[in-house]
């Protein structure tokens, strides 16, 4: 097997990690508006919990442990929401504030995980399952997963937005939230059920990137909220369809680079085409602004 | 004026403010300003740009805080109610600018329109609208973002219309549109709505043609209401027929910003 194709199959199962984390972020900026930096620390905080509830005994499934990490994720980020930035917005804080307010929320999540954790790293116990070859491409069975999980809440984040009547009503309230009122949409509540749904999104991200890393500590997401940053602008903010696409562009292309130039450097592509996109076209290739 | 007397002014109203004052960072735009619009009556809003017409419309559905004064539904004080409880309590309002939810579909757009109502119910009433507005049921699954400006406003009507709100709430639904289909809107749609029993206040830039189909103006400057009267009682004043239908220019009419 080419190294090529080992290295676009190690992207694929990046790329789904990257597209569960961006979709998740990239609609919470759609109703929220706000940029969560701290969205990779809620990830990582996730992790930890999946990784608790992992160790709890030899019986308890990782992926059993996800749903508990997905809970943790959904309730940490309508807490971070509704007593943090909700109030900051309320008071007129420009969207820039807003920013610099998440990104002390990183800092604060990653030193507590750090300070309660210290700062040596995780695994969890899991079996990768037997090696599987498929078309060229060599993946574990937990890979294989991670990819298939990703596909179904794609396809169920979808089917959501499009056909149901609370999926319609959280793009509403991301293309206008006063018109959303106008409607009768009772506005804070799509957002705080917005917020558990990207936040689920968040937790699940955060194991499967756990997983996938192999070892895990308290920062190891911060490179990782580069790249999911560059496949939300890629996309355009706020797109969840520009997110998946951008998700699969920058996750093969950081697995691809870690081969063909150096595993150290394998970030820096997907930060350069954060950097071109904010210069090009600070809404993303995919435009629009609101959840299409 | 006293707050009895006041009372006694809007009794049997449908939609009534009492000395409204309301405005943008506490800072009052509309100042002491009383309207009444009673069932099946369409009242008309005209005045200079930023004389605080759109404050005010803004102010009675609570998407503007209310400063002072009072705002009245049916004879209940409604004062600074959420937009949300102003469509629940079937007050239709259609703004003059972001009137539609741009990345929505038509179809998504009118559905939303619906929101409030059982599911099973919003396919029969989407129908109605279509036929209120035929045009639109050839491009239900358009963006919304990419109608022409009339087609634009018209979802924009057509999405109030879903709830068959007792009263609308109109800010200058023919802006942006061609002068023909402009008196179309007001001669056919606006008029019918209160044909049906509805209560219109209805902001028009236009002042003759809305002038037509209203019962009752109100002629705004400077965030207070400056004339009220009849379209012939107005007609009729100097002062209006100077500065809104175009008779000897008036060095400036007193205007916001
Ligand atoms: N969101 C806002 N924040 C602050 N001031 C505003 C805002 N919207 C309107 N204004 C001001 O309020 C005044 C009245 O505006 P508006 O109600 O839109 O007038 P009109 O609809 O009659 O043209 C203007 O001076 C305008 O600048
Ligand atoms: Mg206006």
């Amino acid at each position: 097997m080419s190294l090529f194709l080992a290295s676009v199959g190690f992207g694929l199962v990046t790329a789904s990690v990257l597209a569960i984390a961006a979709v998740g972020f990239s609609v919470q900026f759609g109703v929220t508006d706000v940029i969560n930096l701290a969205y990779g620390s809620v990830m990582i905080a996730s992790a930890y919990v999946a990784y608790f509830v992992n160790q709890l005994g030899p019986g308890v499934s990782i992926w059993l442990a996800m749903l508990v990490a997905a809970v943790l994720g959904a309730l940490l980020s309508l807490v971070i929401n509704k007593y943090v930035y909700a109030p900051f917005q309320r008071r007129g804080m420009a969207p820039i504030g807003i920013v610099i307010v998440s990104l002390g929320m990183l800092l604060i999540i990653e030193y507590t995980i750090q300070a309660v954790q210290g700062t040596g790293n995780l695994s969890y116990t899991m079996s990768q399952g037997p090696t599987l070859t498929f078309a060229g491409l060599i993946l574990s069975g937990v890979q294989l997963a991670i990819i298939g999980l990703s596909v179904v809440f794609m396809v169920g984040l979808h089917l959501l937005l499009r056909y149901t009547r609370f999926g319609k009503a959280m793009r509403a309230t991301a293309a206008d939230r006063t018109l959303a009122r106008n409607c009768g949409i009772r506005t804070d509540r799509v957002v705080t059920l917005a917020c558990l749904l990207t936040g689920a999104l968040c937790g699940i991200s955060g194991t499967t990137f756990a997983i996938n890393l192999g070892s895990f500590g308290a920062t190891s997401a911060d490179l990782f909220l580069v790249m999911i940053l560059a496949a939300v602008f890629l996309g355009g903010p706020g797109q969840p369809y520009g997110a998946m696409l951008g998700a699969l562009v920058i996750g093969v292309i950081t697995e691809v680079s870690a081969v063909f130039i150096t595993a150290d450097y394998k970030y820096v592509p997907a930060f350069v085409i954060l950097l071109v996109i904010l210069a090009v076209r600070p809404r993303g290739i995919f435009n629009a602004g609101a959840i299409g | 004026m006293s707050a009895e007397i006041a009372g006694a002014q809007v009794r049997g109203a449908a939609l009534a403010t009492e000395l409204l004052s309301a405005g943008y960072q506490g800072r009052p735009v509309v100042q002491e300003l009383s309207i009444r619009v009673d069932p099946g009556e369409v009242v008309s809003v005209v005045g200079p740009n930023g004389s605080g017409k759109s404050t005010l419309l803004k102010a009675l559905i609570g998407v503007v805080q209310v400063l002072g004064g009072r705002v009245l539904w049916e004879g209940r004080e409604v004062t600074n109610w959420s937009p949300d409880a102003a469509a629940r309590a079937g007050v239709g309002y259609v703004p003059q600018v972001d009137d539609v939810f741009a990345p929505l579909t038509v179809k998504e757009n009118l559905e939303m329109g619906g929101y409030l109502l059982p599911v099973r119910e919003v396919p029969g009433r989407i129908t109605h609208v279509l036929d209120v507005f035929p045009q639109l049921s050839r491009m239900l699954s358009r963006r919304a973002g990419r109608l022409s400006g009339g087609e634009r406003k018209m979802l924009a009507m057509g999405r109030v219309l879903m709830l068959q709100p007792r009263a609308f709430v109109l800010d200058e639904p023919t802006a942006n549109l061609a002068p023909a289909l402009a008196n179309m809107v007001l001669e056919d749609h606006i008029r019918q709505l209160s044909a049906t029993g509805a209560s219109v206040l209805i902001v028009e830039q236009r002042a003759r043609a809305v002038l037509a189909i209203s019962d009752r103006t109100y002629v705004m400057a400077g965030g207070r209401c400056q004339l009220e009267g009849t379209p012939a009682e107005l007609i009729a004043s100097p002062d209006f027929a100077e500065t809104f239908l175009g008779g000897a220019r008036r060095p400036a009419a007193p205007t916001g910003d």
